[in-house]
């Protein structure tokens, strides 16, 4: 039998991409990146997200990892709004 | 667009007397609750908008002394001039220090601020503080990406003053240029629904029957100084980049295949695709296992 190794981690993610995609500086993509943006993974909706840190970044004055905190919460409240509402729907 | 006076103090909820500080802090307060990331509600914003619009009035001391000074009688010194295609600059400002700084639209904004301060660098009669004199002034100069790629002489007109400006074929977003000694074009490309930019090549989308991704065709496309005509060559998938050389803005243009399928079929055009479906041994999926 043979196994195929997958490796660990998010996959390496194509900062000057993202950051096209973005519309986001490179550098600024780069530090989100690096603060954990994406680590709950890759997903086509990833310049978005990197997007909206810089939008919240810019007219929140927030700091990076702030921005990054703040997307991370907005992303959680979402997917519980969701729930919430399948919930309530029953 | 709103019309008419815009209190911003009230706006931003602050007396008139308001330190920096004071108004800094009541701004971050508003733009946290109606920020369109963080707020649903459709209203919110509008309501952002016009926090942002006051914030970058009243942040700045001598906007906010214009302001205070001629606010309520702002349609006065009303002297807006310039072609079409034609206004004052908008961009970022930065603030330096703490990492702050707003980024807005003149499109953004409304008719009270335009007609209070003009674009961003726009240079105008009328106020105090505004005189560009004997400085240089940098204006916005919008072209479509057709017209970019064209080139040519343009008349423009900026305070009254006509003058002729030369476009060079192929020009790019954001490279400036000199109209005049004092005056500095900054250009920018209007998004254009059929291409994208990308540095000196131009993309579009190539739209094609599956017969003719598979079996070959020539077809007609749209480029930015008319059309051409291009082989999509047999075996062609969806994303594929057929290049047209130099049909870009300084570079070239790519064609991407997108295999478009009809949405209804006709009986014949259903027995046919199920005939191909039966036959056919091609998985598209295969290469991903």
């Amino acid at each position: 039998m043979t196994a195929t190794l997958v490796p660990r981690g998010a996959p390496p993610v194509e900062i000057a991409v993202l950051a096209r995609r973005s519309g986001v500086d490179p550098g600024l993509t780069r530090r989100f990146v690096a603060l954990g943006l994406l680590d709950r993974g890759y997903t086509p909706d990833a310049a978005a997200r990197v997007a909206r840190a810089a939008r919240l970044r810019r007219d929140l004055a927030l700091n990076c990892a702030g921005a990054v905190l703040a997307c991370e919460l907005l992303a959680r409240i979402d997917d519980l709004e969701r729930r919430l509402s399948r919930y309530e729907q029953r | 667009m709103a019309v008419g006076y815009h209190d911003y103090y009230e706006t931003l909820g602050v007396p008139r007397t308001a330190s920096e500080d004071e108004i800094r802090r009541a701004y971050r307060k508003l733009a946290r609750e109606n920020h369109p990331d963080v707020n649903k509600d459709p209203a919110a914003e509008q309501r952002f908008k016009e926090v942002s619009e006051a914030y970058e009035v009243l942040r700045d001391p001598e906007k906010r002394a214009q302001y205070d000074r001629f606010g309520r009688n702002w349609k006065a010194g009303q002297d807006v001039s310039g072609s079409s295609g034609f206004r004052g600059r908008s961009g970022r400002q930065g603030s330096g220090g703490n990492g702050e700084y707003v980024e807005f639209d003149d499109a953004d904004f409304s008719e009270f601020f335009e007609g209070l301060f003009g674009g961003r660098g726009r240079r105008r009669g009328g106020f105090g503080g505004f005189d560009g004199r004997g400085m240089e002034t940098e204006a916005v100069l919008e072209l479509s990406l057709e017209e970019a790629a064209r080139g040519g002489r343009r008349t423009l007109s900026l305070d009254g003053d006509d003058f002729e400006v030369e476009i060079p074929p192929g020009v790019r977003d954001g490279q400036v240029l000199r109209a005049r000694d004092d005056l500095l074009l900054r250009i920018r490309l209007r998004r254009h629904p059929r291409f994208r930019v990308r540095d000196a090549d131009v993309y579009t989308d190539l739209r094609v029957a599956p017969w003719e991704a598979a079996l070959g065709a020539t077809v007609e496309v749209r480029t930015l100084r008319g059309t051409a005509k291009l082989k999509v060559p047999p075996g062609s998938s969806s994303g594929r980049r057929l290049r047209l050389r130099g049909e870009g803005l300084g570079g070239d243009l790519y064609a991407e295949v997108k295999i478009m399928v009809p949405k209804k079929l006709s009986k014949k055009e259903r027995q046919l695709f199920e005939q191909l479906a039966k036959t056919s041994t091609f998985d598209p999926r295969e290469e991903r296992r």
